[in-house]
């Protein structure tokens, strides 16, 4: 009896080694509604939410294990930063409330970041986490390698960079621009009936992935889009007011948008369409190296 | 010499975002430390520095080799090689985008005479030149980069060098079509991009 009490006792005192203990951080300090937060988080999740008080409060768990990472905070009411130092194992769920007029700033390695409610200015990078936006932020800055980015809602401008992670702007913003090498970018424009006002200016570029433009363009709004083998499907409605210059060198163009066909380029090998829909509207120039470019309605 | 431990600090220190109690901590070891009053001389010279510059600046034709010769010393300490590396960097995507820039035509022209291009090699050299650099920099920051990291970066280079090669083969077809021109600038352009994300990556 005495040998498999001793024998629990070190079961026990072996699990409780092993599993790793909880660290809690709830703390809140003033903020300025328009003041400034840093925010650093490794691994794990960043989520952080704009709300109508002039203070930033941040909720967060780690794993507490030999060697890990410890949170930290300093700052004033113009500006905070707080995080994760270190190396964390498994890693650390953050929540931050920001006033919604903050300038957020966050950069993790590989945890996903969630931004929500937030109007001021983010500026979000990951090495391989995923990133969401929802809301009317006005700037958005946001890179990431290999994670996915969303934008959604509406800004005023938005700066979207992956290596190989997809894109989905969707939303009424005005000023969109979205890269990436491999990734997917599929653009959902809103126009003035969901409030927004079309896309008055957007780039969007891509090495081999597909791009796919799909909403309104604004009244004299300036839209490029380039790639050199993707697939560039550009869909708009059938009463839009635009210039269309689109070329393609080793690829196709199948334009269903009007009557216009494209035809082989003179001096040059590959194809080329040029076609107005009326004046004083807006310009689309599509240019793809090899890959195909669909014009159509929406 | 700078403490090797008080890199981010000082970096910290200038950007006034150290609580009180930190930001004394470091007066106090300032007091005691030349190597870091130096190196925070230094840091704020370049802060000075970086806020004095015009919003725009054409490099002279021979700004990359005394680039890539700064950058071949051996750093002394980790500042520098940090600021080093940002630099070569970002003097890449300069060296590229106003490059580029400057030789693509300004409107939707097709053609220009060949003669017009006569800096286009050049162009074309200085991208190798930073790529092959940033390429070096990708060698020596490998062991530093988490394996899935490496992966995804070796992976899309594989992708943007076979997209490079496809437009300098058709360049090499028709040397004035300005729109090859402009897929290379594009293709080459997401290279220097791809690459800044090593230096970027290796610095955090």
């Amino acid at each position: 009896m005495m040998r498999t009490k001793g024998w629990l006792a070190f079961g026990l005192a072996l699990l409780a080694r092993q599993a790793p203990a909880q660290a809690r951080i709830d703390e809140r300090w003033p903020l300025d509604p328009a003041g400034s937060v840093r925010i650093v988080n490794p691994v794990g999740t960043i989520r952080v939410r704009g709300w109508d008080a002039d203070s930033l409060a941040v909720s967060a768990r780690l794993e507490r294990q030999a060697g890990g990472g410890r949170f930290y905070a300093a700052g004033d009411a113009h500006v905070r930063k707080l995080g994760i130092d270190g190396a964390v194992g498994t890693g650390a769920d953050i929540e931050v409330r920001v006033p919604r007029g903050a300038t957020v700033w966050v950069k993790s390695a590989t945890a996903s970041i969630q931004v929500e409610g937030v109007d001021g200015t983010l500026d979000l990078s990951s090495q391989g986490g995923s990133i969401h936006v929802l809301g009317t932020p006005q700037d958005v800055t946001a890179e990431t390698m290999d994670g996915s980015v969303e934008v959604a809602g509406g800004t005023a401008r938005a700066r979207v960079k992956t290596v190989s992670g997809d894109i989905l702007l969707r939303g009424a913003s005005q000023d969109l621009g979205a890269s990436t090498l491999s990734g997917r970018i599929v653009v959902r424009a809103a126009g003035w009936q969901r409030g927004g006002t079309g896309v008055q200016r957007g780039k969007f570029e891509s090495v081999t992935g597909d791009i796919r433009f799909e909403g309104e363009l604004g009244r004299s709004g300036v839209v490029e889009v380039e790639s050199q083998s993707g697939t560039i499907e550009v869909r708009v409605p059938a009463s839009t007011v635009a210039d269309f210059d689109v070329l393609t060198i080793g690829g196709t163009i199948t334009n269903t948008l009007g009557a216009s066909q494209p035809r082989r380029r003179s001096a040059s090998a590959g194809q080329e369409l040029r076609f107005s829909t009326g004046g004083g509207g807006a310009q689309v120039t599509v240019r793809n190296f090899k890959g195909a470019i669909v014009l159509g309605p929406k | 010499m700078m403490c090797p431990d008080m890199e981010a600090t000082l970096n910290e220190y200038v950007d006034s975002t150290l609580a009180v109690l930190q930001r004394e901590a470091v007066d106090e070891h300032l007091a005691q430390c030349t190597g870091c009053r130096d190196a925070l001389a230094e840091l704020r010279r370049l802060v000075a520095g970086a806020r004095q510059l015009p919003p725009s600046i054409t490099p002279p034709r021979d700004f990359w080799p005394v680039i890539g010769r700064r950058i071949g010393q051996r750093a002394t300490w980790n500042l520098q090689r940090v600021w080093w590396r940002g630099a070569l960097a970002a003097a890449a995507v300069l060296v590229i985008a106003l490059g580029l820039y400057r030789l693509l035509p300004p409107s939707t022209a097709h053609y220009r005479p060949a003669g017009e291009w006569a800096g286009w090699a050049a162009v074309q050299a200085d991208f190798d030149r930073a790529s092959d650099d940033l390429s070096h920099i990708f060698a020596a920051e490998r062991g530093r980069l988490r394996p899935e990291t490496v992966a995804v970066l070796e992976r899309n280079l594989a992708v943007i060098d076979v997209a490079i090669g496809e437009s300098r083969a058709a360049l090499a077809r028709e040397p004035a079509n300005a729109e090859l021109r402009r897929f290379f600038a594009a293709a080459a352009r997401q290279k220097v991009e791809l690459l800044r994300w090593v230096t970027r990556t290796g610095e955090s």
